[in-house]
């Protein structure tokens, strides 16, 4: 463990805006909610915040994308296009990194999706342990309040200085640049840090009421409760919402956009979400999750057991950003997943 | 990028014959430029790519048994894409992307009799498994082909319709669940199920493969399950929206109390006992 | 595309501001695209020469007065392919508030003493409620990328590719703060999406002009706005600015 003055992080971040080639994002503040966006100045980086509108997953995975480009004035030309911007992503909370790390198996499984692995690949990720916590959030119950792995370089607010631990060389040449001030941590630096990580899992007001590790079983005695998804999915305006803003849904569609002479264009991807109407139809109409139960039901399943039997991970990393952007607020992991779990012996 | 990196890209192909079948439905000859075959399982499918329009799933309608490096995709016109695939002709470019998802394990159904059982376009991914046993007749044991459709002017592939009717070493029926009354028509009338009764099944030896639109699995499934044929007997080929071919999209899954399905990489061809139960897939 | 294989175009006009006629004349350099795939023959805000020999009529604004219809049902059997463009023509728009209120009061606050000189009918009407409809351009005003897209797809024969989704899908692409997280009310979670929420984009709400989605929530939709703490007054009205026809026509059905 590293420690850094707070000052000399900024003047960091500031030499990097200035002579790094890649670009440098941060979170920060949007009207009164906060994004992950292009830093212009290290003061515009608000490492304090609850949580971001959208997951860092955007800059891995955009959310539109071009895959494919084609001309056709002199025989069919189809060209992969793979549009990869170097970055240094500043400010991801550890239920971020854990759902990169889930979503990196997803596109590594063969056949690998490059279009995300390049992206990835060539970003630096600079995480930052929560000093605040979203009132929707439950990472304490889904053991996402901290991580151990999967950042390049993880900070630790002490005052005015940063303790930091390096996840890579990645993050240690960063360091580099700024070798003469980072000293060794010292004991009690390092007892702080751990206590801070200690104390973060008490405060979420959110809480799964059991491991989540009994999500996949719970989920596959609950499937056919048909009346629970009903009534539950009653309100819900299937808008995607709870898809869109979650870092481990990627579900996509794709599009073919040409320009109007039709002689050139591309094959796009954007987000896409099983809670639309659409999501399972067919051309010619058969529609095979038609009902809004059905695909309230499908998204519950596909985080706490589909993609666990898959992957080997519960899909939901508690960040809460589906519940807190629900309108009808009906799309609380821990509501429905408590209610499952009190039900379950009825 | 390098090319080879991209699942997504398409390798060009060109249509070297279109014939139309049906009103709805044309067969199309496709040769990738490459010169290679598709080296394609009966069964599996392929991304059709229309530049500028976008891409469908397709079952592979002819056998890897068919002499010469092209293959054949029956499509029917539901949609943009198809309905511009409708408008190409002789010569022009197309985009291909696969043989992907399993196709029927035609290792297993050697040394056994074949019951095939199409309904409407159903024959399509069927007939790339017919051709196959025909192609290799003697690696099978009886062949028996049951195909219906709404009516007679629907039926496809007509050319070899015509001689399976007159092959010895198969036993073809057929059946259109109407005909009008100008129409000539010696088959029986009436739907799928009703020739599932006359066929004699060797319980211990056969299996049957089903392909047909969503409603009809049902209803064969029952008549299949009073001939008291085991069910891991029964092979279906499902349809479901599919964007990428690959596992990622996330489209076609299928689920149940049991768990998923993919039916791009875990299907199309999927065995009826390890589906049945599955809520979402009949 | 050859010159002389170019569907020719006519616009027309009922009841609406021309604002979408003026969006299509403020496509700038992408004007001399659309040319390159449509003759247009009648545009008055764009050109003097005017003809009655088109294939394709772009119809904007709503159908309020049996004079407009006549008119409407002249153009229909003229034309190959019928596009209504804009909210007034897509779903009776604005001028569809007063299909909710009271007729009498209407007249006399547009026409004064002079109301019964003039011919209209008690509820303004979309293109579609009169005549078939082959394409639809949604929005007010309408947005000139789609409408491209829409030409294109007249031209091609096929389905243009609109969203049957909600607003809340483009408006999370876009990050925005949620319009009821500013402790403001929006109807975008029943209005079908394809303008990149571009007025919550803006910080502004949305009004709900590109029309319901097929199978909106509305039930829950008022039930949350009401928790939200509009009265049901005022629920309605957040709905009638552009749904009035759209909602009487569902419940019609």
């Amino acid at each position: 463990m590293k420690i850094i003055k707070k000052n000399v992080f900024e003047g960091l971040v500031d030499e990097l805006i200035e002579n790094d080639e890649r670009e440098i994002i941060g979170v920060q503040s949007k009207d009164s909610k906060y994004v992950f966006d292009r830093l212009e100045k290290a003061e515009g980086l608000e490492l304090d915040y609850d949580v971001t509108i959208l997951p860092p997953k955007k800059y891995f995975m955009p959310q539109r994308e071009t895959l494919v480009e084609y001309e056709t004035r002199e025989g069919l030309e189809m060209e992969p296009v793979n549009e990869v911007i170097p970055r240094i992503i500043i400010g991801i909370h550890p239920y971020d990194l854990e759902a990169i790390k889930q979503m990196d198996k997803v596109f590594a499984d063969s056949p690998k999706d490059s279009n995300y692995l390049e992206k990835r690949e060539n970003s630096v990720l600079i995480g930052v342990n929560m000093q605040q916590t979203s009132d929707w959030s439950f990472a304490g119950s889904m053991g996402t309040a901290t991580v151990d792995d999967g950042y390049d370089l993880m900070l630790t607010d002490l005052g005015k200085k940063y303790a930091v631990e390096i996840g890579s060389s990645k993050g240690s040449d960063l360091l580099e640049k700024i070798s003469e001030d980072v000293r060794d941590a010292s004991p009690e630096e390092i007892d702080k840090v751990e206590k801070a990580k200690e104390e973060i899992k008490d405060e979420f007001d959110k809480e799964l009421d059991f491991s989540p590790q009994k999500l996949p079983s719970l989920l596959a005695d609950t499937y056919d409760q048909d009346d629970f998804w009903e009534e539950n999915a009653e309100d819900c305006y299937s808008c995607g919402t709870c898809n869109i803003v979650c870092p481990t849904c990627y579900c996509f569609d794709v599009q073919d956009f040409s320009d109007i002479s039709l002689e050139e264009g591309e094959r796009m991807r954007q987000w896409d979400g099983c809670m639309l109407e659409a999501f399972a139809e067919v051309a010619g109409g058969e529609n095979f999750r038609e009902e809004r139960a059905e695909r309230y039901r499908h998204r519950y399943m596909r985080k706490g057991r589909y993609l666990y039997n898959r992957f080997g991970d519960i899909a939901c990393v508690g960040c809460g950003r589906c519940s807190s952007q629900c309108v009808p607020d009906i799309a609380d992991p821990t509501d429905i997943f408590n209610k499952l779990w009190r039900g379950k012996d009825e | 990028m390098n090319e080879e990196d991209s699942p997504y890209l398409p390798e060009s192909a060109t249509i070297l014959n279109v014939k139309k079948m049906a009103e709805n439905e044309k067969l199309f000859e496709i040769e990738l430029d490459s010169g290679e075959a598709l080296n394609h399982d009966p069964g599996q499918f392929v991304e059709v790519s229309v530049p500028g329009v976008g891409e469908v799933p397709i079952s592979i309608s002819s056998s890897p048994t068919k002499e010469g490096n092209s293959f054949e995709l029956c499509i029917r016109e539901v949609g943009n894409v198809t309905g511009v695939i409708h408008t190409l002709e002789k010569g022009d470019e197309i985009g291909i992307r696969g043989p992907y998802g399993e196709g029927f394990p035609v290792d297993e159904l050697k040394g056994h009799d074949v019951i095939f059982i199409a309904g409407g376009l159903g024959i399509a991914p069927l007939r790339s498994l017919i051709n196959y046993t025909l192609d290799r007749r003697e690696e099978f044991e009886d062949v028996k082909i049951l195909y219906g459709c709404k009516k007679p002017c629907e039926l496809l592939y007509e050319d070899e319709v015509e001689e399976w009717r007159e092959m010895d070493e198969i036993d073809y029926r057929e059946t259109v669940d109407e005909c009008p009354d100008d129409v000539c028509w010696e088959g029986n009338v009436g739907v799928i199920t009703t020739l599932i009764p006359g066929v004699d099944i060797d319980l211990d030896n056969s299996y049957t493969v089903v392909c047909g639109p969503p409603i009809m699995y049902r209803f064969v499934l029952q008549e299949l399950k009073e001939k008291k044929v085991p069910d891991e007997r029964i092979y279906l080929s499902l349809e479901r929206r599919m964007k990428c071919g690959v596992g990622k999209c996330g489209h076609c899954q299928i689920n149940g109390k049991e768990g998923e399905f993919y039916v791009c990489q875990d299907g199309p061809v999927f065995n009826y006992d390890v589906v049945k139960d599955f809520e979402e897939a009949l | 595309m050859k010159p002389e294989e170019r569907p020719k175009a006519a616009f027309f006009d009922f009841a609406g501001c021309e604002g979408d006629q003026l969006q299509v004349a403020n496509l700038e350099e992408k004007i001399l695209d659309l040319l390159n795939i449509v003759e247009l023959v009648s545009f008055r805000e764009v050109m003097t020469e005017h003809s009655d020999d088109y294939d394709v009529a772009f119809i904007e604004g709503s159908i309020t007065n049996s004079h407009d219809a006549e008119r409407l049902n002249g153009i229909r059997e003229n034309a190959d392919v019928l596009v209504a463009i804009g909210a007034c023509a897509t779903i009776g728009g604005i001028n569809s508030i007063r299909n909710v209120q009271d007729f009498e009061k209407v007249q006399e606050r547009v026409y004064g003493d002079e109301r019964e000189h003039y011919e209209a009918w008690e509820k303004a009407k979309p293109a579609k409620a009169v005549v078939e409809v082959d394409y639809e351009v949604h929005g007010c005003p309408i947005d000139r990328e789609e409408f491209l897209h829409v030409v294109q797809s007249v031209v091609m024969g096929r389905e243009p590719n609109i969203p049957d989704h909600p607003v809340c899908v483009e408006c999370k692409l876009n990050e925005n703060v949620c319009a009821f997280e500013r402790d403001e009310f929006c109807v975008g979670p029943v209005t079908r999406a394809g303008c990149d929420s571009c007025c919550v984009n803006e910080g502004a709400i949305c009004w709900g002009c590109r029309g319901l989605i097929d199978n909106p929530n509305e039930e829950a939709h008022e039930e949350v706005l009401e928790e939200y703490g509009l009265t049901a007054e005022e629920v309605i009205k957040k709905f009638d600015l552009y749904f009035a026809w759209q909602q009487e026509a569902r419940e019609d059905e």
